[in-house]
């Protein structure tokens, strides 16, 4: 019987899911550049002189020439150079990890470094701290390229020119002497937030020597909001952190706490915990979200509401209300009454805001609402009492002491600057020049200050105003401490000595202390001794303790549950106003934070740049985003033209500033709101940041901070080309993604195989015959979508281990980025408010591969583990198996992206080769590093697989065990995920997680019906919906007739019953 | 009668067969050079910065070899000794010998010694020499016997023909694991290295990978 194989018509399943707005209205554009099996102009050398013809003439001219001299075929004379004297537990070629942590501005993260022969290559998080618990996220990820950035200045400059460090010492000398004389009074140091111990002791020794200096801290994106309103509700030097695992009923007001601006790796952890649905009957968490732009919080909302941030205040005191209505109390009284009445913002059901109260009074003190940082501190204030009228206080709302100390703001200092009172100003970190508030007119300010020196990891455009430019260290390059979000002490230790003549500001503190110079972890030491009261032996083994563990374990300090002060609160609710107009010519705007660049200090980091915004898939720029309406009403348009996604330019006009950038249009913003990510438009940093965005710091004022009203929008008649990879790789719409309810999934826990063709496939049969997997180990991966919050952790960490290049705009406009593993966001429903569900796909390991058929020369073939493997020597290019493979995980070496610099690809050899001496120093020695004309993808990490089997049979030596021991072989992605929802290990082995989740009833593959047997397959995502709040769905699902025939062609499915079930809250 | 060939065709056999010579000769010489041993490197012995001599210290001295390649049964790399190592001994005996004037001056200066590499995998290949030695096969193997050697050469070709040989068959290789440094083991009297082999392989469960991943990543 001859077979017709056909895709199935989207969408059996009653629903659509699609990526973006030109997808979902499917436009002509779009249906071009889908149907092509790579984007446009993949495969041509377009933007080049030389025609393919040309270049084969020259190649086969050049080859001739070669032939003539066989200059190559000798090996060069190699060298072997050991130490000298060996250093003591170092063994050449042996991979060691040390704890060490990464300072943040809101907690440090605990981490552990990897080195190889003395230079540390890959972070992970450290298993042992509760905080991460071996998990990562993208930024302590890509700090260690930040680490061998060639753009790194090497040695101190004053006034440009390289300094000696006597000219160091006298200047310093200089400061302590004119400081004397004024007690301090001309001195002004303004820094970054490191909650570093040891610095907040130096700070305190500096300002006992030097009484009147100023002391001022400013972090651009570290609004002191919530501090503010801890210590209104409960009282001073009081902070407050969620406790998501304790949570069973969340509310999230615009807290992004699953992206990385509001929240830590703890807090998916937590959220995944809860998450987590393997059986019916598992309890699973519900969240509800309002927020005005999508955010990665909001693809994990089980309701989500698009609201103006302006709107925030209304909706609060009618969800006040609500809460007081389902759970009468005095204080709700109390604190209601001095309330203003305002009128529910339009479009919003009051039902919502009733159901959702109801259901975060039934869970009491399981029930949590987060509210964001950015938002103002009576909504703040607000939102802590009602935390702590549900009882949430003390159980999912945690309160603990203060960790940052009080220090003036960067307008106090602004002010004595002008008074002319300051000397000499430090500026330790940061970049004030770029992103200080534009009313400030800092650069002029600066420039005011007879003296003016700065002290940063990376030369910016502040280095470039001060008269004396020091290069800082990478945190990786020297002693330091910090506090963790839980407060908890952690050590940071240098993994290598300073790459150039930089000092941390610990050395320069002490130097400027009069102290001398500390020599190793001296100061961090003192510190310690301090904090732990030891002594003696005592201290030493707490010490190395400390060292070693990367942090003190003792238990955090939490406050005792504590009455929130309400009178405070009440009094605050009065200026609670409905601040957002609907006016096209007076938009609401929200600075946001990158989630690529973070306030602009990752804009240099090549791997930040190209990471794929979760939500809009974005790299190398960014864009003021906006609602489908909002940019109609402004005659906006997004349009893909040959393959590229083309935004109008439009002039941003904010109080008498302005700023051309692109507008893109999102699925699920609010109307009459756009939102400005912050962080680009960086021109003095680097190669890497010049060129790349638009600087919306620009626009930001002191009281315009984070958000506001009154931003105009003119159309210019200007367009920007925008590299967006989400049409990249499409699989159009195959019931890829599979949701249900809890109460779908509890009647039928494998609805899975309902959806789609699933259910309709014939016993498949291989035309070859299957490879034989006779290994010891048979690996395979689950991915859990119930838990994946698309966050992009694993594209980082992946990019690190395995050595991806960069590609750059221009190659990324062209689909040639080289992630191996992606993470595809699809939406469903309505643009204006969808729903968001995230897939990473990495290379499915298929049984019956179908890229290995066709492969001319064998290069990539099974091995007997189940793996598909890639033999990159091999590989001559013909990239027939990246045509072949349904998944489009194959990724292709167009140019030699580790050789070339990525401005001059299509020069060819006229452009200098080789990469920087740094950069290859991160370079992961166990992958190999690929060339140019060389297809590669995801392997599974094999380097460790092997690493893994090879450490077994070391140990194992003449006996016969060679049993992996469980939790020693991770992936790279699985070490990074927040969320646990990667799971990787061996079939055979009966008790791995992943034998037990792949027998899981929701566990399927993705088109299954190729019969390609993916190694790769996913848990189906399983939604909570709250039955009893409006347009709630009660089913995902239609699921198929069994009484039709089983249709080998195309499936037409058009049953419409469907299951009408109620979803049930556990 | 016209001509039915072309004045040019007179030299045209002659032009054919210069033709065919180079293309023969090139083709000879290509397979001689890249299909021969020469080609892997074997018997490539280029004079060392200090003429260490592996026969006296290995066979008259009776040391082995992990006192100086110390990292070999923990690590993928087998690394060169450190100057230390040579100074441990070389302070006290022949500590004004002139062979050892590189070793000297590394210490004096703490300039390493720059010893020149031998035997070198291209760099898509990772082999790992701790997984070798830990399972029974023996430096030998595929050094030969530097026991013998006054200054080292490439003696085995270590192309991937020849490691897929041992991969293989690895039971013509395994010995007991205290002799795996004792270049000159024989198998017992009576015994044959392939029964030896063969009984390894079964109580130990040796099965080399013979994929491409075992050894390309």
């Amino acid at each position: 019987m001859k077979r017709t194989l056909s895709h199935p018509s989207p969408a059996p399943n009653g629903r659509t899911y699609w990526r973006s707005l030109g997808e979902y209205s499917r436009t002509p554009d779009f249906e071009e550049w889908l149907h092509r099996e790579f984007p446009a102009g993949a495969a041509e050398w377009e933007n080049d002189p030389l025609s393919r013809r040309n270049f084969l003439r020259l190649m086969g001219a050049s080859l001739a020439l070669a032939g003539l001299s066989l200059s190559g075929c000798r090996r060069p004379e190699a060298h072997l150079v050991p130490f000298t004297q060996s250093p003591e537990w170092v063994i050449p070629g042996k991979k060691m990890s040390f704890a060490t942590a990464q300072p943040r501005r809101r907690g440090a993260v605990p981490l552990l470094a990897t080195t190889f022969d003395g230079r540390p290559i890959k972070m992970e998080g450290n298993p042992l701290h509760p905080l991460s618990l071996g998990a990562s996220d993208n930024f302590s990820q890509a700090s260690i390229l930040d680490l061998y950035d060639p753009a790194r200045r090497q040695h101190p400059t004053r006034s440009g020119k390289k300094i000696s460090s006597s000219d160091w010492d006298a200047e310093i000398a200089r400061i302590r002497y004119e400081s004397a004389s004024t007690a301090g009074s001309s001195l002004a140091i303004l820094s970054d937030e490191l909650l570093s111990p040891t610095r907040d002791r130096l700070r305190a020794e500096l300002l006992k020597q030097f009484p009147q200096a100023t002391w001022a801290t400013y972090e651009p994106l570290a609004p002191e909001k919530d501090l503010e309103a801890s210590s209104l509700v409960f009282g001073d030097n009081t902070e407050f952190r969620p406790n998501l695992s304790a949570a069973s009923t969340i509310l999230s007001l615009d807290c992004d706490f699953l992206g990385s601006d509001e929240g830590d790796i703890s807090d998916t952890r937590g959220f995944a915990a809860g998450r987590r649905t393997r059986k019916p009957g598992d309890s699973t968490n519900r969240l509800y979200v309002a927020e005005p732009r999508f955010s990665l919080t909001g693809t994990m909302a089980d309701h989500r509401l698009r609201l103006r941030s302006g709107s925030m205040g209304p909706f609060l005191l009618e969800l006040a209300r609500q809460i007081r209505t389902a759970k009468p109390s005095a204080d709700l009284n109390t604190l209601l009454s001095q309330s203003p009445d305002l009128a529910l913002p339009e479009g919003v059901d009051p039902a919502w805001i009733r159901e959702c109260a109801a259901d975060l009074v039934a869970h009491g003190k399981q029930s949590l609402i987060l509210v964001g940082r950015r938002l103002p501190v009576s909504l703040q204030a607000l939102v802590l009492a009602l935390n702590a009228a549900l009882g949430a206080v003390g159980s999912t709302l945690i309160v603990q002491p203060r960790r940052s100390i009080p220090s003036s703001n960067i307008n106090q200092l602004a002010g004595k600057i002008r008074s002319g009172a300051i000397r000499t100003l430090i500026i330790l970190g940061g970049d004030p020049v770029y992103n200080a508030p534009a009313d400030l007119n800092w650069p002029a300010l600066q420039s005011s200050v007879p003296n003016t020196i700065h002290l940063a990891h990376l030369p910016n455009a502040t280095s470039k105003q001060s008269t004396w430019s020091i290069p800082g260290t990478h945190y990786l390059e020297s002693w330091g401490d910090a506090l963790a979000s839980d407060g908890s002490y952690l050590s940071i230790q240098p993994m290598i000595q300073p790459l150039w003549d930089g000092q941390s500001q610990l050395d320069l503190l002490s130097k400027l202390l009069g102290q001398p110079k500390p020599i190793g972890p001296r100061l961090i030491r003192d510190t310690f001794a301090q904090r732990t009261n030891l002594s003696g032996e005592k201290f030493d083994l707490a010490w190395n303790d400390f060292v070693r563990e990367g942090f003190l374990s003792s238990p955090t300090s939490t406050l005792p549950p504590r009455a929130p002060n309400l009178s405070s609160v009440a009094g605050l609710l009065s200026k609670i106003e409905n601040s957002a107009p609907e006016d096209i010519c007076s938009l609401e705007f929200n600075f946001i934070q990158s989630g690529a660049v973070d306030d602009g200090r990752y804009a240099n980091n090549g791997w930040m740049q190209e990471w794929p915004d979760p939500m809009t898939k974005l790299t190398w720029d960014n864009a003021i985003l906006m609602s489908q309406d909002t940019a109609k009403s402004l005659g906006l348009k997004n349009e893909i033209i040959k393959g590229i996604l083309v935004a109008d330019v439009v002039q941003a006009t904010l109080a008498g500033r302005s700023v051309e950038a692109p507008a893109l249009i999102v699925p699920g913003h609010a109307n009459f709101s756009v939102s400005l990510p912050l962080g680009y438009g960086q021109e003095e940093l680097g190669s890497v940041a010049k060129g790349s965005g638009f600087n919306a710091y620009s626009l930001r004022t002191s009281l315009a901070d984070y958000q506001g009203a009154g931003l105009q929008l003119k159309k210019l008649g200007k367009t920007r080309e925008l590299a967006v990879t989400q049409e990249h790789q499409v699989m159009e719409g195959r019931d890829l993604v599979r949701e249900a309810t809890v109460s779908e999934f509890q009647k039928d826990p494998a609805w899975v195989k309902t959806v789609g063709m699933d259910a309709h496939i014939p016993k498949n049969q291989s035309f070859y015959p299957n490879p034989k997997l006779d290994g010891q180990h048979q690996w395979a991966m689950v991915v859990d979508l119930s838990t994946c919050t698309g966050c992009n952790a694993c594209v980082t960490a992946c990019t690190a281990e395995n050595n991806i290049p960069i590609v750059g705009k221009d190659q990324v406009m062209k689909g040639r980025e080289m992630h191996w593993i992606r993470v595809d966001r699809y939406f469903t429903g309505e643009p204006d408010a969808p729903e968001s569900v995230s897939q990473p796909i990495a290379c499915m390991q298929c049984e019956n591969a179908p890229c290995e058929t066709v492969c001319p020369v064998n290069a990539t073939v099974h091995n007997e583990e189940g793996l598909n493997v890639m033999a990159y020597n091999r590989c001559i290019g013909t990239r027939y198996c990246a045509n072949n493979c349904p998944y489009k995980v194959r990724r292709f070496n167009f140019f030699d992206y580790n050789q070339r610099a990525l401005d001059k690809l299509y020069w060819g050899p006229l452009a200098p080769k080789g990469t920087e001496e740094t950069i290859k120093l991160q370079k992961n020695p166990n992958v190999t590093v690929r060339m140019r004309g060389v297809m590669e993808k995801c392997t599974f990490c094999v380097q460790r697989i092997e690493d893994a089997k090879i450490t077994a049979r070391v140990r194992a030596r003449d006996s016969a065990d060679l049993k992996i021991p469980k939790g020693t072989l991770k992936t790279a992605c699985q070490q990074a995920c927040p969320a646990e929802a990667i799971v990787f290990g061996d079939l055979l082995d009966e008790s791995s997680e992943v034998t037990q989740q792949r027998a899981l009833p929701q566990n399927y593959s993705l088109l299954e019906y190729l019969n390609v047997r993916p190694r790769l397959t996913y848990l189906g995502r399983i939604r909570n919906p709250n039955p009893a709040m409006p347009g709630a769905k009660t089913s995902y699902n239609t699921p198929h007739g069994h009484g039709e025939s089983h249709a080998e062609t195309t499936h037409t499915n058009q049953e419409s019953s469907s299951h009408k079930s109620e979803g049930t809250h556990k | 009668m016209a001509n039915i060939f072309p004045r040019f065709s007179n030299w045209l056999p002659i032009k054919i067969l210069v033709c065919l010579t180079i293309i023969a000769v090139s083709v000879v010489s290509g397979m001689s050079y890249y299909f021969t041993p020469k080609y892997t490197r074997v018997g490539y012995q280029p004079t060392q910065p200090a003429a260490f001599d592996h026969s006296l210290h290995v066979n008259q001295l009776g040391m082995d070899c992990r006192y100086c390649h110390t990292g070999v049964e923990k690590s993928s790399h087998s690394n060169v000794p450190g100057t230390q190592t040579c100074m441990n001994c070389h302070t006290q005996i022949k500590s004004q010998s002139s062979k050892l004037s590189a070793v000297r001056d590394s210490w004096k200066t703490g300039n390493p010694v720059p010893w020149v590499r031998i035997h070198k995998a291209p760099d898509y290949v990772y082999f790992n020499h701790a997984v070798h030695v830990n399972r029974g096969v023996s430096c030998v193997a595929c050094h030969g016997h530097v026991n013998h050697m006054e200054v080292v050469y490439h003696a085995k070709p270590h192309s991937m023909g020849w490691c897929l040989e041992c991969h293989r068959a690895p039971e013509n290789h395994l010995r007991p694991l205290d002799q795996v440094t004792n270049l000159d083991w024989e198998p017992p009297t009576g015994t044959t290295q392939r029964e030896i082999g063969e009984k390894f392989v079964k109580e130990w469960n040796v099965k080399p990978p013979v994929s491409c991943s075992g050894c390309h990543r």
